[in-house]
């Protein structure tokens, strides 16, 4: 007989999302549901109408983690309807900007997933705050690299939260020689610590799989071979950067794109019978409470040729580079992996870089209403944003991003794992949830009307 | 009320750099302390009033040479908008510490910048030097036009140095005519915003230098912040001034109280007007805010 746990709210990760698990009688989850519980943000209705300069700010706002990837997929999706060509500087000081701020964001992710994680060769748990070696220097170590990648982001695009810099066409301003430099300088200081800490990571994660239990709330849960394993697709547009409909190939097709509603998707209303008050952070939702997942999540479910798809780090790992590692700890480790890349491609780009250069299209046509989309490769994975533009005004506005493709993908990844190492599988996600919220609506019966938005 | 601010020391000063003496306004004193601010890597670059398209003019601009500070160097009687370009100077400029330059009112949006950084994230810790220049009140671009082509009847582009004092604004052309008119005549010119403002001499600057208390070619010099005595000590260790006590020159530290207090006093009496500007649905005065009271 299969018992219902739900973990409510998640922890140590962006936004705000719930796991609703049906697990046997050995604690391993049969069906799990995560999803996201996150107030909408009602972005995508917020831009019709708006000129195309706006809309991608207004778009970034969804979130403070990833605004550089909403910012330029945005900014591209107005480039990509209008078709508008940008210079080559400017390519280059958005890439720049993309490297600069996957460098932060997987320094972030690694304070959230560290405490999950065991010192080498013990059984005590990292806790990045503590003074005590080794730990101290991984996290001035982090905090370090995230202080490269926004102060690169804040040089190259004004602001290292919400971009100011981007636009459509371009970019407003090309850097001066001496910004150029202080990059440069600041991309070879974090190559190194960037090689160190993926090196650190990967040794910790490697440590934790081959640990045959980690302690959950005072419980010993077995961790097995098989965390996290699942059996759906990746997608991923590009190694770094992403592709628009202005691409010559481009590598994401919105034809294989559909999307269903969490009511068709998600379980039913269900009770919780099962429950443990020792659970981190307050203990799970108690026995007797009521969960429906079909109801209460905020997404819809986008599918990829008819299914769910993970994107993110081991999405573009194994698209791009031969990766094959499956479960929660491959994904973090391909995580770790992207780490010397961020700051050698900022070295490459800054390199090539003619400061003198103009920045932005001689030419911005104001648009006939032409259906364009620009991918992103966010650090969580990959952003679409589609948008038509006519006569210089938004008519049709979507964010398709990285988390609202994980939610499925990871909802199946958790069946067949211990309950409560679900947290476990979902933070190596690098969920990030608020962004991920689209539009309900909802009648007086509680009856879902109409899940418009992206369609 | 202490008109003229906290201040280390007050000192009548000119520089000594021949260059900056033939270009600077009176005695070239925020030229040369910028100058020296970059020799000496105090500062990454300025923020200075630089040339335009047009005479007369001014542009923010970031000068990291001496020869962009040469080229900013002497007084535009019209405004320049510098705390335009201090998020950019530390980002797509480059700079980690920043100089400033600034009428009291741009002077007292630093600060603020710096107290409470909203909107200006990693630029509070950035701003190295803020000197501050004296400013009894401020002309649009279009007012200065209009004072030099109309009143004076010269040529914008003709006009070789503008100057304000003694009662009087000055215009000097190329071709060495000197046409004068009353500065009372000005002040329907002056921009609204500078009727309820209670600062002279840039009381919140690092150091704050203007012409007046001081003999022609001169400027009279407050030193006011640690930071500001610092930089000053500098440069005259460096000898890079010649520095008079200011209670050996004319007309001395009295007209710079006398107009500070005089501008405060007239200004004070716009700000308490304000008070009973406009009426509540009851018929009580709502008061514009006062600026200088919180609420």
């Amino acid at each position: 007989m299969s018992k219902v746990v739900e973990i409510s709210p998640t922890t140590r990760h962006e936004g705000h999302s719930k796991l609703v698990l049906k697990v046997n009688d050995d604690g391993i989850v049969e069906r799990g549901d995560w999803l996201s519980i996150t107030p909408v943000r009602g972005v995508e209705k917020l831009a019709i109408g708006k000129t195309m300069e706006q809309v991608p700010k207004i778009a970034s706002r969804v979130c403070g983690i990833c605004p550089i990837a909403h910012t330029l997929a945005g900014v591209e999706a107005m480039e990509a309807s209008i078709g508008c060509e940008i210079p080559e500087d400017a390519k280059l000081l958005r890439y720049i900007l993309q490297c600069a701020n996957r460098m932060h964001s997987h320094a972030l992710h690694n304070i959230l997933s560290l405490p999950d994680m065991y010192i080498p060769g013990t059984d005590v748990k990292i806790n990045p705050f503590t003074k005590e070696e080794p730990v101290r220097s991984v996290a001035l170590r982090i905090q370090r690299l995230r202080e490269i990648g926004q102060t690169i982001g804040e040089i190259v695009g004004g602001e290292a939260i919400h971009p100011s810099n981007p636009r459509v066409g371009g970019m407003y301003k090309n850097i001066s020689p001496r910004a150029k430099a202080k990059i440069y300088d600041l991309a070879k200081e974090s190559r190194v610590l960037a090689q160190e800490q993926m090196e650190f990571m990967i040794a910790v994660f490697r440590n934790y799989q081959k640990r045959d239990w980690a302690e959950v709330g005072g419980v010993e849960v077995p961790i097995l071979k098989d965390l996290g394993y699942h059996n759906q697709g990746y997608m991923a547009t590009a190694p770094m950067y992403g592709s628009s409909s202005l691409d010559e190939n481009p590598t994401w097709f919105p034809e294989r794109f559909t999307e269903v509603r969490p009511w068709d998707w998600y379980m039913g209303e269900v009770e919780i019978d099962e429950a443990d008050p020792n659970y981190p952070i307050g203990g799970t939702t108690p026995v007797g409470n009521k969960a429906w997942p079909q109801m209460e999540a905020c997404t819809g479910v986008p599918l990829y040729d008819g299914q769910p798809v993970e994107v993110g780090p081991r999405a573009r790992l194994v698209q791009f580079k031969n990766y094959d590692e499956k479960g929660a700890i491959g994904l973090q480790i391909a995580r770790q992996m992207e780490f010397p890349e961020t700051a050698y491609g900022i070295i490459d780009a800054v390199d090539a870089l003619d400061t003198s250069g103009s920045v932005l299209a001689d030419d911005i046509p104001q648009g006939d209403g032409t259906l364009g989309w620009a991918a992103n490769e966010a650090p969580r994975g990959t952003d679409v944003h589609l948008a038509r533009v006519k006569d210089g005004r938004v008519q049709y506005y979507g964010m398709l991003v990285p988390t609202t493709w994980n939610f499925p993908t990871c909802s199946r990844a958790l069946t067949g794992a211990p309950w409560r190492l679900a947290e476990v599988i979902m933070r190596a996600y690098d969920p990030c949830v608020s962004c991920a919220t689209h539009m309900l609506v909802i009648d007086e019966d509680k009856r879902l009307v109409a899940q418009k938005l992206i369609q | 009320m202490d008109v003229l601010g906290n201040y280390k020391s007050a000192i009548s000063a000119r520089s000594t750099d021949k260059d900056i003496q033939k270009k600077a306004q009176d005695g070239g004193i925020i030229t040369t302390l910028f100058a020296y601010a970059l020799e000496e890597g105090i500062i990454d670059g300025a923020i200075v009033a630089g040339p335009s398209d047009e005479p007369w003019r001014p542009e923010p601009t970031v000068a990291t040479t001496k020869a962009e500070l040469l080229a900013a160097a002497g007084t535009r009687y019209t405004i320049s908008p510098n705390l335009y370009l201090i998020k950019e100077a530390t980002r797509s400029y480059g700079l980690d510490r920043v100089g400033i330059v600034g009428v009291p009112c741009q002077i007292q949006a630093v600060r603020k910048a710096q107290l409470y950084p909203i909107g200006m994230r990693d630029v509070d810790d950035k701003i190295a030097l803020a000197l501050g220049i004296y400013c009894m009140e401020n002309l649009s671009y279009q007012a200065l036009e209009a004072i030099v082509e109309d009143h004076c009847n010269q040529k914008m582009e003709s006009v070789k140095k503008m100057d304000i004092g003694k009662g009087k604004f000055t215009v000097y052309t190329e071709r060495g005519a000197v046409s004068q008119m009353p500065l009372k005549l000005i002040h329907k010119y002056v921009q609204p915003g500078c009727h309820v403002c209670l600062d002279y001499v840039a009381n919140l600057a690092d150091i704050s230098s203007g012409s007046v208390g001081s003999p022609d070619g001169w400027s009279t010099v407050f030193v006011r912040s640690m930071k500001g005595n610092e930089v000053w000590d500098g440069a005259m260790a460096a000898g890079l001034f010649e520095t008079k006590p200011m209670d050996q020159v004319k007309p001395g530290l009295d007209l710079v109280k006398k107009l500070a207090t005089e501008k405060i006093t007239k200004n004070q009496k716009n700000v308490d007007a304000r008070k009973t500007v406009g009426l509540k649905a009851d018929g009580t005065p709502k008061g514009l805010r006062n600026p200088y009271e919180s609420p």
